[in-house]
């Protein structure tokens, strides 16, 4: 590899990064700590056929919101370090917004996701990288009713509008994705993903 | 024929058979040398004619065979005299094959002198200059005979001085083969080290690392069996050997550093740690500075984790070597020269201490900190006092928390260097430089601890971390300083609201459990009372607020003495609670016994000396208490509740295991009775007259019951002359008890007696049982009750784990069940079959049930094929129209599925899974909502299958198809009508998809590479990718992250296909 555009960079603790926070379902039963290992709920027998999933829980929906769009992304590592984007703080929950695309259409479907990366220093040539690996993981992993925007945010790199345009080109990206050694590059970032 | 002429006829083509001739001929010889019939001269003479031959081949058979005698004779036949004129022979003759051996075996010889040794030494060094031109064997016997100079004569060797060094070096240079290798460098080193060898330094050190590094891989099946590893370790020691090659071994090793590969780098480093431990410490100092230039590099730009791990340890290894002998701390030491750089260092390192950089610099510190206690005041010294500065300049609570990390590391390397509390001997007998900042960290980290805003969950818990060590540091802090942090941390569970998943909590319970192991009085003095204040004196029913506080006491709670605090305060509370009129909410009660029965759980209660004492207060008192509130005699119904029933007999159940087996037949005579007297309560067995509340207090019979040795059978009521009454009453009361908990507890009760107590030639008193209770169903609809069917499949699983003699009699019976008309019947029995080997915690091996090994695979081996054969059956007939008169009820198939489902549940890892893939696959079929169950569990037993065999076995059945469609099926929520699948089901299939792609090896680790070729997966590759497109915009968050799971591992997975959907 190259030498390290920038080697020391800020890291956040990972355990301060944002992550749902689960109703957890152990609240509700009786016993949630740790009292289940000394006691086994209910005795498995004819009676107790698993009726957790419960008809009301089922029904309720749960849309794709921004944390979720978060955890898909933060676990992706820069290709510099073995560091997590999100411990480098190069995406952040705040830095990331789902609209409708169309909003005079209120029945459409569509959605927007826009993610703002913040690269580490303003001069860093891999932002185009990372760009394209988180546009990558959101093709991925996102039904085909969502659009993707995958952005610099604004003043934290020194060619922001050059790499912003080079994100946008659908052409380009394309183009970017038959490159093998790029997508071996993509393909290690995405590793770490969980 | 001579023996002679015999031997050397036979030496060419045979060795073994000419070693075995030359014995016998030896031997023959020797007979005659040693009765004197015949000399050795004479022996010798008689060589004559070939001795001298111009054909060196023929010389060479006639010396091997010369040896070949002296190898046989006596080591004490030979005098003197003789052992000098065969030796001077041999020298002179040393070309020739075979006198090395002969050497070999003259200087073994205990009338070998010095003088000898010397001479045969200079034979070697002055006729094999051209050795590494001789074959690899001629080598070897060169070696092994120096390498036996060298151990018998080495006073000899010595003596010769350079002689013998620059001899050794001569003939062992240029040699390859590691065998030889192994002998070279074990000579080599004696001379290294004994040796003196200030002449000819770079000489030796050259003749050994040349050969670094090593590079040598093993041929496969290398019968010699020497690893690299082998050779590494003797080179190793060779270049460790002495401190006079540092000036050439280590700005050597060090240049090593710069190669590309990790391994040679790692060869370098460990080397280098080998160096370090062996030469003085002067040496060490010379190049201590050199050598931290050095590592700072690997240590700072990690490459890879091992290297930097190693060379961590190379700076501690210094540190540890420069401290011996040191006793007091002073700057003109060495020691402190060679951490002064380093501390340097890591100091501007830390200026920032939330950048990457910081951690390395950390590590630095805490390995050179924790080497010795000088080197631990050397370093607080010079890390500390700018810390202090940095944190208050700081600027956000991140860069301060970094520091308090910093801190953190050095308190932790303070426990290794002056131990805790609980450490036994070791004291250093130098003071601990934090004592001169203690009050400092006190107020920083109790403001950092109990001072910062509430959300900065992290900072907190580092600071808590800190004082926790600083708090266990032996020798530290005062108790009364200690009980500060103790009532913090009380201050943080009691008072405190939850913020976010309570990782503050957390640490801090465990901060609590960590302090009672060092001193278990203030948890008592302090923490118990504040805690114990807060616990209500009866549930008001709001919102159980006493849950998280006994969480709390019972995981501080495990060192003896703090038990028995919380055992009487916790009793007493709940001996109140059983006196009140009005008692609350049973939960509370109950909650206490849970608190009660999970300490208890944690601890050894066999070793617990007040057992007893428990015992009396819980399985007495309290079983009688049972006992009077079911005679209607308590003040409330707490004793009444099945739950607070079943808490109270796991308790109980749990201290009839510990206690002696006097006790034990004690509780035996009184399981029914419950300690109590005839005019007060009346035991269930035989009686007429019972209500639900008296039968209920079978649920505790039923665990003192389990918890009883086998051996106690004879003290149970009822039992003489044999069991059957007992059995039968407890059927007839199982078979129509309402109450379910009452008659789980029956079922229990039954399966225990049968398994545990009944003996072997009474087991037919069982097995009547059994068939007299199928015989109860009703002729006409062959239908029988639900609770029939129960307390038989009870009653099967209490004899099919002894494997009774009508295993599989019963099976068979059961699965008849499954064939009934009646659909209720049926569906039932199915439900039942997860019974037989179903874990309970009644009927386990912890209480002595009878278990035997081989009843899984009795089991599996009986039913699945009957199941598999009926299945097909129904299958026939269902496609079979004009057969409509045999057609079977629908249920049928369902029920048979459901059963396998429960037995494969239980049996994960049966044989031969995939042959039960079509089975499976018919599971999946199943579609309605109460077939959720079965298909849960078939994708449980599906994952199972993935796991252990890959992809592949799948593949050679030929299901990768069907089991891929019906996967994909199982996880859409779009089904037709009456179709369900359930948010559950739809995870697990993705989990399988999932571990389809990552296990396309059997056995292998997850992610495995599939192996060269193209993968089974890959004709279906792009329908997955499709289906799982749509997936992803499932309702429910888990099945779309076990969606992108799947999906991920497709794309990464299986390989060689163009992404076409993209």
């Amino acid at each position: 590899m190259a030498e390290m555009q920038n080697s020391n960079p800020t890291i956040l603790n990972a355990a301060d990064l944002p992550t749902r926070l689960r109703p957890t379902a152990t609240r509700k039963s009786e016993y949630g700590g740790i009292f289940t290992s000394a006691l086994p709920l209910a005795p498995v027998d004819f009676e107790s056929a698993p009726s957790s999933d419960s008809e009301d829980d089922n029904l309720l929906e749960e849309p794709i919101d921004e944390q979720e769009i978060y955890d898909l992304i933060s676990s992706i590592s820069d290709p510099e370090h073995p560091i997590s984007l999100g411990e480098l703080a190069v995406v952040s929950l705040p830095d990331i917004a789902i609209r409708p695309t169309l909003p005079d259409v209120p029945d459409s479907p569509l959605q927007t996701v826009t993610v703002l990366i913040t690269p580490t220093i303003t001069h860093c040539s891999l932002a185009t990288v990372i760009g394209l690996g988180v546009r990558v993981r959101l093709e991925q992993s996102l039904p085909s009713r969502f659009r993707m925007d995958v952005r610099i945010k604004e003043g934290t790199h020194s060619t922001g509008d050059e790499v912003n345009k080079q994100l946008a080109d659908k052409e380009r990206v394309a183009a970017a994705l038959e490159n093998g050694a790029l997508m071996g590059v993509i393909a290690k970032m995405m590793e770490t993903c969980h | 024929m001579s023996a002679l002429q015999t031997f050397m006829l036979v030496v060419d083509h045979d060795k073994e058979e000419a070693k075995r001739i030359a014995e016998g001929i030896a031997h023959e010889v020797i007979v005659d040398i040693e009765t004197r019939k015949t000399t050795l001269i004479d022996t010798v003479q008689s060589l004559g004619e070939y001795i001298n031959d111009e054909d060196p081949i023929l010389r060479g058979k006639a010396i091997s065979y010369l040896t070949a005698i002296i190898q046989a004779l006596s080591p004490k036949y030979l005098s003197r005299q003789q052992i000098q004129v065969l030796t001077t022979f041999f020298c002179d003759r040393i070309e020739d094959g075979g006198a090395v051996d002969g050497l070999q075996a003259l200087q073994g010889l205990d009338r070998f002198n010095k003088f000898l040794a010397t001479q045969v030494a200079q034979a070697l060094f002055s006729n094999f200059q051209d050795l590494q031109s001789r074959s690899q064997t001629q080598r070897f016997h060169v070696y092994q005979l120096l390498n036996d100079l060298m151990s018998n004569h080495r006073g000899a060797m010595r003596d010769m001085g350079d002689i013998s060094l620059l001899g050794v070096v001569d003939i062992m240079t240029g040699e390859k083969d590691p065998r030889n290798l192994m002998i070279v460098f074990s000579i080599l080193k004696v001379i290294m080290i004994e040796w003196d060898i200030s002449n000819h330094v770079e000489t030796l050190f050259d003749s050994v690392y040349n050969y670094f590094p090593i590079t040598f891989r093993p041929p496969p099946n290398d019968p010699y069996g020497i690893t690299a590893q082998d050779l590494k370790g003797r080179l190793q020691e060779c270049i460790s050997s002495t401190r006079h090659f540092a000036p050439h071994a280590i700005p050597a090793l060090l240049d090593k550093l710069d190669s590309t590969s990790p391994n040679v780098k790692k060869d370098a480093l460990s080397t280098l740690i080998a160096c370090i431990h062996s030469y003085d410490p002067n040496t060490v100092s010379k190049f201590s500075i050199t050598i931290w230039e050095v590592l700072k590099f690997e240590i700072l730009n990690a490459q890879e984790e091992f290297l930097s791990e190693t060379s961590l340890e190379a700076l501690q290894a210094i540190a540890q070597r420069l401290s011996e002998g040191v006793t007091e701390v002073s700057q003109e030491l060495p020691l402190a020269k060679y951490l002064q750089p380093i501390t340097k260092e890591c100091n501007e390192q830390l200026q920032e201490p939330q950048n990457k950089q910081a951690k390395p610099a950390q590590s630095i510190l805490s390995r050179v900190s924790a080497a010795s206690p000088v080197s631990f005041v050397l370093v607080v010294q010079t890390v500390v006092p700018p810390i202090f500065t940095l944190y208050q300049e700081a600027d956000g609570i991140v860069k301060q928390r970094a520091l308090l990390e910093t801190l953190n590391v050095l308190f932790e390397a303070a426990i290794t260097v002056f131990g805790q509390w609980t450490t036994r001997g070791g004291e250093a007998a130098i003071e601990n430089p934090l004592l001169e900042f203690k009050d400092q960290f006190s107020d920083l980290f109790g403001q950092a601890l109990m001072g910062a805003a509430k959300e900065e969950v992290s900072f907190r818990v580092t600071a808590l971390k800190g004082f926790l060590r600083l708090s266990t540091l032996r020798d530290f802090f005062q108790e009364n300083e200690i009980g500060l942090f103790v009532q913090y941390l009380d201050e943080i569970l009691i008072k405190e609201e939850s913020v976010g998943r309570d990782d503050l909590k957390k640490e801090a319970i465990a901060a609590l459990a960590e302090i009672s192991k060092h001193k278990p009085r203030l948890i008592v003095d302090i923490t118990f009372p504040a805690f114990v204040a807060t616990l209500p004196e009866e549930d008001e029913g709001s919102d159980a607020r006493y849950m998280p506080t006994l969480e709390t006491l019972a995981q501080i709670s495990v060192e003896r003495d703090i038990f028995e605090t919380l055992f009487r305060r916790l009793f007493s509370k709940l001996s109140v609670l059983l006196q009140k009129e009005q008692p609350g909410s049973v939960a509370y009660p109950r909650a206490i016994l849970v608190t009660l029965l999970y300490v208890m759980q944690q601890r050894n209660m066999e070793q617990d000396q007040s057992v007893d004492l428990y015992f009396d207060k819980v399985v007495v008192g309290l079983c009688r208490d049972v006992a009077a509130s079911a005679s209607g005699k308590a003040k409330n119904r707490i004793l009444k509740d099945p739950t607070v029933l079943d808490t109270l007999g796991r308790l109980c159940n749990l201290l009839v295991r510990s206690v002696s087996t006097q006790k034990q037949e004690q509780v035996a005579e009184n399981v029914y009775s419950l300690f109590s007297s005839p005019e007060d309560f009346v035991p269930i067995p035989f009686t007429q007259t019972t209500n639900a509340d008296q039968e209920r207090t079978i649920i505790i019979s039923t665990y003192l019951l389990a918890g009883i040795s086998k051996d106690c059978s004879n003290k149970i009521p009822h039992t003489d002359p044999d069991m059957s009454g007992l059995l039968l009453d407890l059927v007839h009361r199982s078979v129509s008890s309402a109450d379910p908990a009452t008659h789980q507890a029956y079922l229990r009760h039954l399966a225990l007696l049968v398994n545990k107590f009944l003996s072997k030639q009474d087991v037919t008193i069982a097995e009547k049982l059994f068939d007299s209770l199928l015989q109860s169903q009703d002729t006409e609809s062959q239908s029988l009750n639900p609770a029939t069917i129960r307390t038989i499949f009870w009653l099967s699983k209490a004899l099919i784990l002894r494997l009774a003699p009508s295993t599989t009699h019963i099976l068979t019976s059961l699965l008849a069940l499954l064939s009934s008309p009646d659909q209720q019947t049926s569906a039932t029995a199915a439900q039942g079959f997860s019974i037989i080997l179903g874990e309970d915690d009644i009927l386990s091996a912890t209480n002595g049930a009878t278990i035997r090994l081989l009843c899984r695979q009795r089991l599996f081996t009986t039913v699945i094929p009957l199941i598999s054969s009926r299945i097909r059956e129904v299958n026939i007939a269902g496609t079979d129209d004009s057969a409509a008169a045999k057609k079977s009820p629908d249920h049928i198939k369902p029920a048979h599925l459901t059963a396998l489902a429960g037995i494969l549940s239980t049996n994960p890892h049966g044989p031969q899974l995939p042959t039960l893939l079509p089975l499976l696959l018919q599971s999946l079929d199943l579609q309605t909502a109460d077939s959720v169950a079965v298909r849960i569990a078939t994708l449980d037993t599906l994952a199972v299958i993935i796991r252990d065999n890959g992809v592949v076995v799948i593949d050679q059945c030929g299901h990768v198809q069907s089991l891929v469609t019906r996967l994909l099926k199982t996880t859409s929520t779009s089904t037709g009508p009456g179709a369900v699948n359930s948010p559950r089901l739809r995870a697990d299939a993705l989990k399988c998809l999932k571990l389809l792609a990552t296990n396309q090896v059997p056995g292998a680790a997850a992610n495995a590479r599939a192996p060269p070729g193209i993968s089974p997966l890959l004709p279906v590759k792009a329908q997955v990718l499709r289906s799982l497109r749509a997936v992803l915009d499932d309702p429910k968050r888990d099945v779309r992250k076990a969606a992108v799971d799947a999906r991920a591992a497709w794309l990464r997975g299986v390989d060689d296909a163009p992404e076409e959907d993209e």
